[in-house]
């Protein structure tokens, strides 16, 4: 009996000591579970989420946006237009990279070179094309050109990274990956391939000092072991976890989910150059047949939004007004009597595992309801991309997708989409192409905004696709940390803290 | 002996080289891993950048050629995702496999043999039954549920270990143990057997009736015995712990090559899927083929000359 007594006393002591030292650890370190780990931490070779989620920390760029989504000032203090296509930054020149040495414009016009050059193959080369020149007018001015009017530069130089030249140049693109070397709130400190990154603050950050001394980003690829971390206290943030997950942490005495709404928009493509899509009767009866709200709230039910444009409230280009279509199974039934046969012809659904596989087969069903003849066309992340990305004749005819460009901006998702020229779009008329290049091209935001308004009043009427939900995304976090998720899906540590 | 070893060794290169190949091209058939780098914003022109940077652009019969060549010289290429050697890659992940392995290896054979000899041994009795009991659901439990009933009993219930990741012993034991338990109950099965097979034997009963006591019987002879089937199941199990560790090692988030294994898979980082594809079959290769000698050092009877094999 007391020898049992004795073993209890042990085990708990041992179980207070355990929990005692994961939570007195946390407050020096912060803990962060991703689903990968990090492909690449040079900024500019790779475009890769968990990379992104990473390297953000350990680089700062010309702008960035606040937690409200305004594009706000970061290596660049102020900038002006010197004619439309040719705009000057004004950079701070207290900036110091993680060895010690300045930033300078001339560190500024190296990162923009380096991921424009065409031979340098960036991933990400096709969000920075239109930047044709990059000067530096001063120690601390930067002068960078575009090949026409472009109002979606600032959007897109929230992701150019700042790279410091003398290092890079120094060390080479092989080594720099392995030791990159930035200016941000953090610093690299240490990469244990497979297992964890992790990151020293930046004492001497020019932006204030960050919370925690130290960061670690792991690589967790179950999202049932991420929530398990963050129970356990292993973890204290973890990202990707589904509605189930997030109603188990509202329960939970330790944990709290965060959702927010994305800039990212689900959609629902129609290969509108071939029948029956050629048909904008079947178009509508297909957006009527589907049960959007259905979807978003009991399906998904993680805060996801019904949108009735191509673009999500949290981007530029939303215009408040255009309803999504209802859902009237009756009324589809009646377009698609009208008809008649030729609607009957059977129709493919592409789609991958990385899609929700529950919201593919409801629309499946939901189309078959109505009585078209829909079957789901499975096939894995690669091949689907290459299938979408082919002349409208091999295109599949239906596609559910998720969109984000991760520049909250409409040019990033419409063009794409819409625009005749992209490999993306299943629709070309010359109506839709004018207003995406104004779009596109116009300075004038107003001006911008009534042509993404006459898209969407378009896209209303002839259904090329129909927009679904604004999509959400879940992390957990420990009860104590305080931060905000944004809708471009960034992880800065900078805004996160611990709350006493 | 020598003409035995020399005929394995040509037989087991043929092997690896038709390995190499399929892996080569079905790996090819599936797809193009330039897309799953490139964002979706990518226009043709960066694709084709991209996909020139990584020698896809040449025609397949180059591609492969060259991948031969640059595998005589032992360069697996650099991959396609972390564009950094796949030796270097495959090299950090072996430690935490072999780790696992161990750790997996010591549980199964661990508590599979001694299970697998009461349960011959103690055959009827309402502990034998028990102990049946626990080897079937062990070997009926899939490990990505057992995985993570263990996380929520021992870590987040009990708090006793870690739930996931690598750091020190603590964490290899939760996934050890789910790995380890469904090998334990194929060793207890074949113990059992070869144990009841033995112990049915007419020296086993001349034995007995000359006065010859049950441990002595059971570690002089049975187990000597028995052990040809052990040395077959241990060469398919601990290639399989080697290499098909892959659901263990993503519900523990332990960094071993079954968990690589799958990402370089879904990112088709070809090179990467060749390097493992490679060590897995020299390791397969190697261990059926150290059973082979094994067989002869255990068993007299069994003599490796030309013909045996």
């Amino acid at each position: 009996m007391a020898r049992k007594a004795f073993l209890r006393a042990v085990l708990a002591a041992t179980t207070i000591s355990l929990v005692s030292a994961v939570t007195a650890a946390a407050k020096d370190k912060i803990t962060i579970d991703l689903v990968n780990e990090p492909s690449m931490l040079d900024p500019h070779t790779q475009w890769n989420p968990d990379s992104y989620f990473v390297y953000r920390n350990i680089f700062d760029n010309l702008v960035t946006r606040d937690d409200a989504g305004k594009i706000v000032p970061q290596v660049a203090k102020s900038w002006k237009y010197l004619s439309d296509t040719r705009i000057e930054f004004a950079l701070r020149d207290d900036i110091k990279f993680h060895d010690g040495t300045p930033l300078t414009a001339e560190d500024v016009v190296y990162s923009v070179k380096r991921i424009t050059d065409p031979a340098f193959a960036s991933p990400q080369l096709g969000q920075f094309n239109k930047i044709v020149g990059a000067e530096a007018t001063g120690p601390a001015t930067v002068v960078l050109t575009t090949d026409g009017p472009y109002p979606v530069l600032l959007p897109q130089l929230v992701k150019l990274s700042i790279v410091p030249k003398h290092v890079v140049e120094k060390v080479g693109k092989a080594e720099f990956n392995l030791k990159p070397v930035g200016s941000g709130p953090y610093a690299f400190a240490d990469w244990r391939r497979g297992v964890e990154v992790t990151l020293k603050r930046n004492d001497g950050y020019w932006g204030g000092k960050a919370a925690f001394p130290t960061a670690v980003f792991r690589a967790v690829p179950d999202a049932a072991t991420r929530l398990a971390d963050l129970q356990a206290g292993t973890a204290d943030l973890v990202v990707t976890l589904d509605s189930d997950q997030a109603r188990q942490l509202d329960a939970s005495p330790v944990a709290k989910p965060l959702i927010v709404q994305t800039e990212r928009v689900a959609y629902f493509a129609l290969n509108s150059t071939k029948p029956p899509l050629d048909d904008v009767r079947v178009r509508k009866a297909i957006a009527l047949a589907i049960d959007k709200v259905g979807i978003a709230e009991g399906i998904l039910a993680g805060g996801e939004k019904v949108v009735g444009e191509l673009v999500a409230p949290a981007s530029f280009g939303w215009t408040d007004g255009i309803e999504p279509f209802p859902y009237d199974p009756a009324a589809a039934k009646k377009l698609l009597a009208e008809v008649g046969a030729p609607a009957k012809v059977k129709m493919g659904l592409a789609t991958s595992p990385v899609y929700d596989q529950k919201v593919v087969q409801a629309i499946q069903q939901m189309l078959r309801d109505v009585g078209l003849d829909v079957s789901i066309d499975m096939t894995d992340m690669a091949t689907w991309l290459k299938n979408q990305q082919v002349p409208n004749t091999e295109a599949p005819m239906l596609t559910f997708s998720r969109w984000s460009c991760a520049c909250q901006d409409a040019d990033g998702i419409m063009f794409p989409l819409l625009h005749s020229s992209s490999a993306w779009s299943r629709w070309k008329t010359p109506e839709v192409d004018q207003l995406l290049e104004k779009g596109r091209s116009l300075l004038d935001e107003k001006a911008r905004l009534q042509a993404y308004g006459a898209v969407h009043a378009y896209v209303k009427e002839n259904v090329p696709l129909i927009p679904l939900y604004q999509a959400a995304i879940i992390y957990g976090a420990r009860k104590g940390l305080q931060w905000t998720p944004t809708a471009n899906e960034s992880l800065f540590l900078a805004r996160m803290a611990w709350k006493d | 002996m020598v003409l035995f070893v020399l005929r394995r060794i040509g037989q087991a290169l043929i092997a690896i080289f038709g390995v190499m190949t399929l892996v080569f091209f079905v790996q090819r058939l599936t797809g193009d891993p330039t897309f799953l780098l490139v964002p979706e914003t990518a226009t043709r022109a960066d694709i084709e950048a991209v996909r020139r940077s990584l020698g896809l652009d040449r025609p397949l019969l180059v591609q492969y050629l060259a991948f031969l060549a640059d595998v005589a010289r032992g360069d697996f290429g650099l991959s396609y995702v972390q564009r950094i050697p796949v030796t270097q890659i495959i090299a950090s992940r072996v430690p935490f496999t072999l780790e696992l392995a161990g750790g997996a290896l010591l549980v199964s054979v661990g508590l599979g043999l001694p299970f697998g000899a009461a349960m011959a041994l103690g055959r009827g009795r309402a502990s034998t039954k028990l102990l049946t009991g626990f080897v079937f659901a062990s070997q009926s439990m899939p490990t990505f549920w057992s995985g993570i009933l263990f996380i929520l009993v021992f870590a987040v219930w009990l708090g006793w270990l870690p739930p996931s990741g690598a750091g020190g012993w603590a964490n290899l034991v939760l996934p050890s143990f789910a790995l380890g338990l469904l090998s334990m109950a194929t060793f207890a099965r074949v113990m059992r057997t070869a144990l009841l097979d033995e112990l049915h034997k007419d020296y086993v009963r001349s034995a007995r009736a000359r006065g010859v006591a049950l441990p002595r019987l059971f570690f002089r002879h049975l187990l000597r015995n028995a052990a040809i089937p052990l040395i077959s199941v241990s060469a398919i199990e601990i290639s399989q712990l080697l290499a098909g560790a892959v659901i263990v090692e993503t519900v523990f988030a332990w960094p071993g090559l079954g968990a690589l294994t799958v990402q370089s898979i879904v990112s088709r980082d070809f090179l990467v899927v060749q390097g493992i594809v490679l060590i897995g079959s020299f390791v397969t290769i190697g261990l059926n083929f150290a059973a082979d000698i094994l067989y002869s050092v255990v068993d007299p009877r069994i003599r490796l000359d030309g013909g045996a094999a």
